[in-house]
C-alpha cells in the first residue's frame, strides 16, 4: 500500500478501428501524490485524453491497473465521481438554459452538498472568481471567459480531491487566462487539490505545473519537472547584446546567429561556457548599450521531443 | 434510492423550467403537438364515419383504440425521446454522454431527466382527451374497472414503447448511428394498434401482439374497456398478460441500454 493518489501501471488502451487496431495508450506508468499539480503534454491523438478517460471512469483499460483515489475508475464510476472534478474546456456542464446560480444548486443537490456548506464555499468561489453579477444570467448568454470561471467554480464546489481539467484556458483572452490560473494555484496551494492539467498551451504548465508528463504514441516520453526539462533538452541559450556601436562581433564559444542594427544574437552551449564568462569575454572587447539572456523556449523543447530527437 | 429518486425530480424540473424560460415557444409546441392528434383522430373520425364500422366496430370505438395509442406514446416519448437513435448519437458525437459519465448519478436515471420533452405531454393530454370523448361517443359506462383497463392499458403500452426506446439506445451505443428503424416500430407501431387487431392478417397481428406487444397491451384491454369479448385467439382475459409482458419489455430494454453502456465504456468513441 502507498498513499498515492494516482496510480497507474502498465496502463494500456487498444481501440478497434476499420484499420485494424491502434494502441491509444501503450504501457504507461505514473503516481501522482496528493497535492501534486501534474501538466499532461502531448500532439493530437497521443493518447492524453484516453489516459484521462481511464482515469475517471469513461473508459476500460485494455490492460493495465489504474486507480484513482484509491478506487478502480470504471468499475467505482459513482464513488469515484463524488470525489473528483472534472472541467472539458470545449464542453459544459452547467446548464445551458438556466441562470447559472441554479447550476450550482443542482451540483449541490447532486453531491449532496450540506446546504449551509454550499453557500459558504459559494461565497468563497464567487469572490474569488468574481461570479456574483453572473449568478442570475442564463448560463448560454455568459462569454467563454466568464464561463470557464463558471465551469470551475462548479467542478470544485464539491471540493474534489482531484481535479482533471481539459485545455482549460483553451480560446480565452489574455485576462480570463490570467483569472482561471490565478484561480488554479490558489486552489492547489490552499485547498491542496491535485490537479491533472490536459493542455496544448505550454504556457499553462510552465506557470502552473511543478511537474509535466509527455506522452506521445501512447507512452509516456517525459515524466519530470519543467526545469530539469530545460536543463536536459534546452542547452542553447541566447545572449542578446545592443552594442554602443555597429561592429563585427567574436567571441569564443558563441556563435552569431543573427543581427539586426547594432542587435547581436549570440548562441551559446550552457555546458561549455558560462554566461557570466560570455558576458565578461563581450565587455573586455565591445561597449555594449544593454544585454538580456534568453533561456531555451519550452515550445521549442516539447517540439522537439515530439519529432523524436533525444537529449544533447 | 429515495434520495437518489429526488436529484432525478431536480433534474426533471430543471429541464422543465429550462424550456419555461420561454413560454411563448413551449406553449407553441404542447398545442402543436395536441393539434396534431385531434387533426389525425378527427380524420380518421370523418373517415371511419363514411364506412359505419370496422371489423364490426363502430368508429367511436376505433377512435378510443387511437386515443390510448396516443396517450401512451407521448407519455413514453416525455421521458423517452432522447432515447431515439439520434439524439443517442448526438450525445456521444458531442461527448456529453462522457460527461454524464462523471456525475454520481445514473446515466439513465440522467438521460431520461435532464432532457423531459414537454411537447410530447401535449399528445397525450390531447390522446387522454380523445379517450374519454370516443367513450362518451362509444356510450361506454365507466367503472372503476373499466377506468383501471385503460389505465392499464396506456402504461403497459408506454412501458413497451420505453423499453423499445431504451433497447435501441443501448443499441446505437454500439453503433454510433442513428436508425430510423425504431421509428417504424413505434410510430408505425402505435398507428397500426389504432385499428382493432383482428382486422389484420396473421402476420401483422403476430407482430403487434406477440412480438412488440403494443398491439397486445392497448386491445386486449380495450376490449374489457367497451365491454367485448374479442376475437377468438384474441380473448379480453389477453388483457393481464399486458403488464408483465410490459414489464418483461421494460427489463429487457434495460438491459440492452446496459449492455450499450459497457460496451462504450469498453471500447470508447
Amino acid at each position: 500500500m502507498t498513499n498515492a493518489l494516482i496510480e497507474v501501471e502498465g496502463l494500456r488502451k487498444r481501440f478497434r478501428t476499420r484499420r485494424g487496431p491502434v494502441e491509444a495508450v501503450a504501457g504507461i506508468d505514473f503516481r501522482v501524490q496528493a497535492g501534486e499539480f501534474v501538466g499532461y503534454a502531448g500532439p493530437n491523438g497521443a493518447g492524453k485524453s484516453t489516459t484521462v478517460k481511464m482515469m475517471s471512469g469513461i473508459l476500460l483499460p485494455s490492460g493495465g491497473r489504474v486507480e484513482v483515489c484509491g478506487l478502480v475508475p470504471y468499475r467505482e464510476r459513482k464513488r469515484l465521481a463524488r470525489r473528483m472534478g472534472v472541467v472539458f474546456g470545449q464542453r459544459t456542464q452547467l446548464w445551458w438554459d438556466l441562470p447559472l446560480e441554479e447550476s450550482f444548486e443542482l451540483v449541490g443537490h447532486l453531491y449532496r452538498i450540506p446546504a449551509a456548506d454550499r453557500r459558504a464555499r459559494l461565497r468563497r468561489l464567487e469572490e474569488v472568481l468574481s461570479l456574483g453579477p453572473l449568478l442570475p444570467v442564463p448560463v448560454r448568454s455568459l462569454s467563454l471567459g466568464q464561463r470557464m470561471r463558471a465551469e470551475l467554480a462548479a467542478a470544485v464546489l464539491p471540493a474534489p480531491e482531484v481535479l482533471f481539467l481539459d485545455e482549460p484556458t483553451i480560446g480565452l483572452d489574455v485576462e480570463a487566462k490570467a483569472a482561471v490560473r490565478d484561480f488554479l494555484r490558489q486552489l492547489n496551494r490552499d485547498q491542496g487539490t491535485t490537479v491533472i492539467l490536459t493542455t496544448h498551451d505550454l504556457d499553462d504548465i510552465t506557470r502552473l505545473c511543478s511537474r509535466l508528463m509527455i506522452i506521445d504514441h501512447g507512452r509516456l516520453i517525459y515524466d519530470g519537472t519543467v526545469e530539469a526539462l530545460r536543463t536536459a533538452y534546452g542547452t542553447t541559450r541566447v545572449l542578446v547584446v545592443d552594442l554602443a556601436e555597429d561592429e563585427p562581433v567574436e567571441l569564443a564559444g558563441a556563435v552569431l546567429a543573427r543581427a539586426e542594427g547594432r542587435r547581436r544574437w549570440l548562441e551559446f552551449a550552457r555546458d561549455e561556457v558560462s554566461a557570466a564568462e560570455l558576458i565578461a569575454r563581450l565587455l573586455a572587447g565591445h561597449e555594449v548599450a544593454d544585454l538580456t539572456l534568453e533561456e531555451p523556449d519550452i515550445e521549442d523543447i516539447v517540439r522537439r521531443i515530439y519529432r523524436g530527437e533525444a537529449p544533447p | 434510492m429515495a434520495e437518489g429518486l429526488g436529484v432525478y425530480l431536480r433534474l426533471a424540473a430543471a429541464s422543465v423550467r429550462a424550456t419555461a424560460r420561454r413560454p411563448a415557444h413551449l406553449a407553441a409546441r404542447f398545442l402543436a403537438a395536441a393539434l396534431i392528434v385531434t387533426l389525425e383522430v378527427a380524420g380518421v373520425a370523418l373517415l371511419l364515419d363514411r364506412f359505419g364500422s370496422i371489423g364490426g366496430w363502430r368508429p367511436a370505438e376505433v377512435v378510443l383504440l387511437f386515443g390510448l395509442g396516443f396517450t401512451a406514446q407521448g407519455l413514453a416519448l416525455v421521458f423517452g425521446d432522447t432515447l431515439e437513435a439520434d439524439e443517442v448519437s448526438k450525445l456521444v458525437r458531442r461527448g456529453t454522454f462522457d460527461q454524464i459519465l462523471t456525475r454520481p448519478a445514473s446515466p439513465l436515471g440522467w438521460v431520461v431527466a435532464s432532457y423531459v420533452d414537454t411537447r410530447f405531454f401535449g399528445r397525450s393530454l390531447a390522446g387522454a382527451g380523445t379517450v374519454v370523448w370516443a367513450a362518451d361517443r362509444a356510450g361506454v359506462a365507466w367503472t372503476a374497472g373499466r377506468a383501471g383497463l385503460a389505465v392499464l392499458a396506456v402504461a403497459c403500452a408506454a412501458a413497451i414503447i420505453f423499453g423499445v426506446l431504451l433497447a435501441a439506445a443501448g443499441f446505437t451505443f454500439v453503433t454510433v448511428q442513428g436508425s430510423e428503424a425504431v421509428d417504424v416500430l413505434i410510430y408505425g407501431g402505435q398507428y397500426l394498434a389504432s385499428y382493432p387487431m383482428h382486422i389484420y392478417g396473421s402476420a401483422l397481428r403476430f407482430l403487434f401482439v406477440w412480438l412488440v406487444p403494443i398491439g397486445l397491451a392497448i386491445y386486449a384491454p380495450a376490449l374489457g374497456v367497451l365491454g367485448r369479448q374479442g376475437p377468438p385467439g384474441l380473448p379480453a382475459w389477453l388483457a393481464w398478460l399486458a403488464a408483465p409482458v410490459a414489464a418483461a419489455f421494460l427489463a429487457a430494454g434495460g438491459l440492452a441500454w446496459r449492455a450499450g453502456i459497457r460496451h462504450y465504456v469498453g471500447t470508447g468513441s
